[in-house]
């Protein structure tokens, strides 16, 4: 079971959640990835893409100036 | 020479403001304010935050206590004296004292009406019941503030969606507080056009605001205390109902002494404040504007404005032989909703539409701040302009960044005449913490401009809805994003795939290009017209913007 670091932050169109989506087909079952985001509205974004995809949010941090997510890959 | 003797009836903004303008231009004069409140210069303004706890204590709220007042102006302030009749001949207030019932005559040479407004409470069956409150004056917010402190109410039930109702609306919720919002017109925020209203709309329910619109307040049932609000589609539950409807104009005294009443139901004056009687003025809520575009009668009951206009009577009534004017205001209002904010100048493209112009709009997402410097928000810009002249008509800008300076920019460009192409060159100031290298309102002109010269044609969210049904919609977002969420029945080809799937679209059927903001469609039209395509279209703002269902 790998972590994979993702830096998305500074990205906006296509936003992080393509680059979430890219290597989440590239991980393992297991995997965790954890994602820094500056683009407010991914906290929206990674929530509803997670509940279609089946993938588990596990934590959703927003601070004035970041978003973390950690996310287990199905 | 025996100095003249100046009464202002009423003393919240713009009576204070003219009293202090006055003695300050000439210290000599006998200037009298009378105001039936027991309160003076306080800010009307801030009365939901002190609801709500953000402004902690009532002294807060007033700006100057009628000592205060006194002791840095001169001015006398006579509280709960109400002026109950004028007699224009002989220049004579008739006044109550309301604390003694007494009636005291007060002589005038010249008098200022500062009468402001009051909220209009519409005539529903128990609005007269305890627990149904205005929210206009400070006592308004001392009454709902006991009431919400008692622990007593669990759901309130705002009526109104302006700008007082949907602060209280917060404010009572952020007192964990179940609040119901009912609107009579299809969206909240009066005044803004519907894809920005509609942003702020679904933002508040987000937040957990229940928001009923189109929705008409018929009864409040109760007896002891209210129990609830009965609308014509439901029952809903409150212990709490603030009337925020609206607000009238005061002027009976004022139409009693023959005081003209312009087209807006407020007193008429001109750009001195003079209204049709000599020696009488009129400031604040109780008088008219003139709106800067239009050149026609506006009323904006505005705190900015009263100021304004109580600087200018202050000046005139001198009559040092300087005058001073105010040509008119373009209703130029901001507003804080949780953490969104929304703002307005000008014409909205539904007021601009039915005055006649020949209107055309954009929607433009674009970032407060460098994208790459940390905290940054998007805002949303919506310019109006006139197709035939390329003059700036209006504009509303929304979202969690800042929102006042580019709307104060667009003001002043407004005020001074100012077309899309001057917006497009104005030199602003640039720094990544400050704002993008080309600022939200510049790249809001280009595509003004591009719009302008046909170089791009766009449809509107509103206008999408309306003909859904008869054109493609092609979404060129990535897959991901267009499964996180899509307008219902899109066809989505990622714009980088456009070349090899080409073949999948009909080039003589009108197309709908949506991505997230805009510009990805923009390029993927540019791409298409070159391939062929003749009826193209971006959709303005992309699924940013994008206030309507989506699956």
């Amino acid at each position: 079971m790998a972590e994979i670091n993702l830096n998305c932050k500074g990205l906006q169109c296509p936003g992080p959640i393509m680059q979430v989506f890219k290597a989440s087909k590239e991980a393992n079952s297991g995997d965790i990835l954890n994602v820094k985001v500056t683009d407010r509205g991914f906290a929206k974004d990674i929530a509803a893409w997670c509940k279609k995809t089946g993938n588990k949010l596990l934590e959703l941090n927003e601070t004035e100036t970041e978003i973390n997510a950690k996310i287990q890959i199905k | 020479m025996k100095s003249e003797k100046v009464l202002i009836i009423g003393g919240v903004a713009a009576g204070t403001k003219t009293a202090a303008k006055l003695k300050r231009e000439n210290p000599t004069l006998d200037v009298t304010i009378i105001t039936r409140d027991e309160y003076i210069s306080y800010a009307g303004c801030g009365l939901p935050y002190y609801v709500g706890g953000v402004i902690e204590e009532k002294k807060e709220l007033v700006v100057k206590t009628p000592e205060d007042f006194k002791l840095i102006t001169g001015v006398d302030v006579l509280t709960k004296h109400e002026a109950i009749d004028i007699d224009r001949k002989n220049k004579i207030v008739k006044v109550k004292v309301l604390t003694t019932g007494e009636i005291k005559d007060f002589q005038y040479n010249k008098l200022v009406f500062a009468t402001g407004a009051s909220p209009f409470i519409p005539p529903i069956k128990g609005s007269h019941l305890k627990g149904v409150f205005p929210l206009r004056k400070v006592e308004d917010a001392i009454a709902i503030r006991e009431l919400v402190d008692s622990d007593k109410v669990k759901n309130a039930v705002v009526i109104g969606g302006g700008f007082i109702g949907l602060e209280t609306a917060e404010n009572l919720f952020e007192k964990d507080i179940n609040v119901t919002l009912i609107e009579l017109a299809p969206h909240i925020l009066p005044g803004f056009d519907e894809e920005i209203a509609l942003y702020a709309q679904n933002y508040m329910k987000e937040k957990g605001i229940n928001i009923l619109t189109s929705e008409k307040a018929i009864a409040i049932k109760g007896e002891d205390k209210i129990e609830k609000v009965i609308t014509d589609k439901r029952e809903v539950d409150a212990d709490l109902v603030v009337m925020s409807v609206g607000v009238r104009p005061n002027v009976e005294l004022a139409k009693n002494m023959g005081v003209e009443i312009g087209e807006t139901g407020a007193i008429k004056v001109n750009g001195n404040m003079e209204t049709n009687i000599p020696d009488v003025y009129a400031v604040g809520d109780c008088a008219e504007s003139i709106n800067l575009i239009t050149g026609k009668p506006a009323w904006y009951p505005m705190g900015s404005t009263a100021n304004k206009m109580g600087r200018v009577a202050g000046i005139n009534i001198n009559q040092n032989g300087e005058k001073d004017s105010l040509k008119g205001v373009l209703g130029t209002t901001v507003v804080k909703l949780f953490g969104l904010n929304a703002a307005k100048t000008g014409l909205s493209e539904m007021a601009a539409k039915k005055e006649g112009y020949n209107v055309i709009s954009v929607l433009v997402p674009g970032n407060d701040k460098a994208h790459y410097y940390p905290g940054y928000r998007m805002i949303i810009t919506k310019l109006i302009a006139d197709k035939d002249s390329h003059r700036v008509l209006g504009a509303q800008v929304i979202g969690e960044g800042v929102v006042d300076k580019p709307i104060d920019i667009i003001a002043t460009a407004i005020t001074l005449g100012a077309k899309v192409e001057d917006l497009e060159k104005l030199d602003l100031a640039y720094a990544p913490p400050f704002s993008m290298a080309m600022s939200t309102t510049i790249v809001a002109a280009n595509v003004l401009v591009n719009k302008l010269k046909n170089k791009i044609e766009t449809i509107s969210p509103v206008e999408l809805k309306d003909r859904i049904d008869q054109v493609v919609v092609l979404d060129v977002r990535d897959e991901a994003s267009n499964m996180i969420s899509s307008i219902p029945g899109a066809v989505n080809i990622y714009s980088e795939e456009l070349d090899m799937r080409v073949h999948e679209l009909d080039k003589d059927k009108e197309t709908v290009l949506v991505c997230k903001v805009g510009k990805n469609a923009y390029l993927s039209y540019i791409k298409l017209k070159e391939m062929g395509f003749k009826n193209l279209k971006v959709l303005e703002g992309g699924m940013t913007v994008y206030p309507y269902e989506t699956v």
